[in-house]
């Protein structure tokens, strides 16, 4: 496992220099979205609340990308792996294309969270002002959480196995995820069977109202924990219907 | 080494107007340690339908796959640790990518490290003559090369079993001549290898037996040298010295099985199916008193051994050419073992 890891970490880091024009624009757009925010909010939003606002903003900026990332990147390597005519050699690999395409995933997750911290941190300078996050607190929130970004990117994966043209389900998705990444839970409580949500709530009174790890309760973290669970699960027999129905119709590796 | 029982498959409809297709309809072979066996057959015919269920890729509705005496429908990444595959051959691989880092790749893939691999990566790179590409990106690469690289790649794998699909496809005589002998010395390293192909001379120069299949069946299931010899047995090219008149052009169309005539009826090729044929023709030239000037066996290949196959042309100058699998039992020995 951590052999094909390493494998796919690398191409993904490889193939970011090798695509250097769209890299330095993915690295440009960062920045300048950061700098934004630490603009806007700072000259037009309540001083007395910039700082939380300015933190929650980015938190959940960078959070919504990420998110976006994880969940569609192993449907878009999958239709790309499949119009190359690569596809077929991941899917023949005897570690399984569910394995190979999970450590793509985490490759690419890797990358783009290097790339969002070292922007953010480029972005503080620029700005000169310094926000502090918990981040014992953020890891252990968001790491459950992307266990069901996990099982998401699985099931959009399975559907470009079977259909291969998704980009517009994964244009669609971008907006779903808007809403989950910044709709309070107070307003819809129902939205914590949503994958993602509840991780997201928990960040959000972590950054804005100064929540610390002792003040979520058994509830809130059986709840996280428990969302991440079934999602990853769902992802996982999604995923495996569909590469079942994929061979049995002789759809792997044809675009 | 790979055995295939009784295979069959048929896509299911695509769109409502569009009929199920039935790719394969009781395909069965067995390839022993080895060998270097051609699937041939005509477009369509359901090569590359067995070829990929052989890699696991399209489940088959019934039937029987092994490969190094695993089950592929039960047990399909166990298989895969014994087998790997050229399907597409320079598509297989990552144009962005170098030649080293695409084969550092496919080997993480596996399960092999970059240290493991990188001993085995040189020797290859050596032998498939691309060391000094080693750093160069596959886009840059001559189809030719690229092509080489994908064997290189399928090769690295150290796996029992090598199953290429048309892996001399689009390369020039030169290439194709330097792939040839690199299968022959995957060949010769005892690998067990199945070549579809359509590049007769392939069949005719490596493999030692061939499976053509046609219309989703295996039509004939022989060694290579025992068709040519079949075939080219019966087929004989004749030198007149004066012309055929039209009557007997007639006479040997109306009595022999294939007759044509070249250069103003200077020259006749005839198949003498029949034991009897041979006097017949020379009974026709003496009644025209059709002066012989030379008689020689035409030398066959292997493409026009496949055309007639094909075509279904079963009559042999011994007796009838039978084309069902029990009659190539005794000739190849593999039809017994797989039916057993």
């Amino acid at each position: 496992m951590l052999t094909v890891l390493e494998a796919n970490v690398r191409k993904v880091v490889i193939e970011l220099m090798r695509y250097l024009p769209n890299t330095i624009s993915l690295i440009a757009t960062f920045y300048i979205i950061f700098l934004a925010m630490f603009l806007g909010i700072s000259v037009i939003g309540d001083p007395a609340s910039a700082d939380a606002n300015l933190r929650f903003a980015i938190v959940g900026n960078a959070f919504w990308f990420l998110l976006l990332v994880g969940v569609s990147s192993m449907g878009w390597e999958l239709t790309t792996e499949a119009t190359r005519g690569t596809l077929e050699q991941l899917a023949m690999s005897p570690v399984g294309l569910r394995t190979i395409v999970l450590t793509r995933m985490l490759g690419t997750l890797a990358v783009h969270l290097v790339i969002t911290v070292g922007m953010l941190l480029l972005t503080m300078l620029t700005a000169g002002q310094w926000l502090r996050f918990d981040l014992p607190l953020l890891a252990a929130v968001l790491a459950p959480t992307f266990v069901a970004v996990i099982g998401l990117g699985y099931m959009v994966a399975g559907l470009a196995l079977v259909f291969k043209q998704i980009s517009a389900l994964l244009q669609i998705l971008q907006f779903v995820f808007l809403g989950f990444a910044f709709v309070p839970l107070a307003m819809l409580p129902w939205l914590e069977l949503a994958p993602v949500v509840k991780g997201v709530d928990m960040v959000r009174h972590a950054l804005v109202d100064g929540a610390t790890l002792a003040a979520f309760g058994p509830r809130d973290w059986v709840s996280l924990l428990l969302n991440a669970a079934v999602y990853l699960l769902l992802g996982l027999l999604a995923f495996t219907v569909a590469e079942r129905r994929a061979t049995a119709r002789g759809l792997l590796g044809q675009y | 080494m790979v055995d295939v029982v009784g295979l069959r498959k048929t896509f299911p409809a695509r769109g409502r107007h569009a009929p199920a297709v039935t790719a394969v309809d009781g395909v069965g072979f067995r390839v022993g340690r080895g060998e270097l066996v051609g699937l041939l057959g005509p477009n369509g015919a359901g090569k590359t339908t067995t070829i990929k269920a052989l890699c696991g890729l399209v489940r088959p509705d019934e039937g029987e796959l092994h490969v190094c005496g695993i089950d592929v429908r039960r047990q399909r990444r166990q298989a895969l640790r014994h087998l790997a595959a050229v399907l597409e051959g320079n598509r297989n691989l990552y144009w962005r990518l170098s030649v080293r880092e695409n084969m550092e790749y496919f080997a993480g893939n596996r399960g092999v490290s970059r240290a493991q691999a990188r001993g085995r990566i040189d020797t290859l790179l050596e032998r498939f003559a691309l060391g000094d590409k080693r750093n160069a990106l596959v886009s840059d690469l001559s189809r030719g090369m690229q092509q080489k690289l994908a064997l290189a790649v399928a090769a690295l794998a150290q796996t029992e079993v090598l199953l290429l699909d048309e892996p001399t496809l689009g390369l020039d005589v030169e290439t194709g001549y330097e792939v040839r002998s690199l299968l022959r010395e995957l060949r010769d390293e005892g690998r067990t290898v199945i070549v579809s192909t359509h590049d007769m001379p392939v069949v005719q120069d490596l493999c030692e037996r061939t499976v053509v299949i046609a219309h989703g069946r295996v039509l004939v299931d022989d060694r290579v040298d025992h068709l040519l010899r079949l075939f080219a047995s019966r087929a004989y090219e004749v030198q007149l010295g004066a012309p055929l008149s039209p009557g007997q052009v007639q006479t040997l169309r109306r009595r022999l099985v294939s007759v044509t005539v070249f250069d103003d009826g200077l020259r006749v090729q005839v198949d003498l199916a029949q034991g009897d044929d041979l006097y017949v023709l020379i009974d026709v030239l003496r009644s025209g008193g059709t002066p012989i000037e030379s008689i020689d066996r035409r030398v066959i290949d292997f493409e026009t051994v496949f055309r007639r196959l094909v075509r279904g042309e079963t009559a042999g100058p011994d007796g009838v050419l039978d084309l069902t699998p029990d009659a190539a039992l005794d000739r190849t020995g593999h039809h017994a073992a797989v039916r057993a």
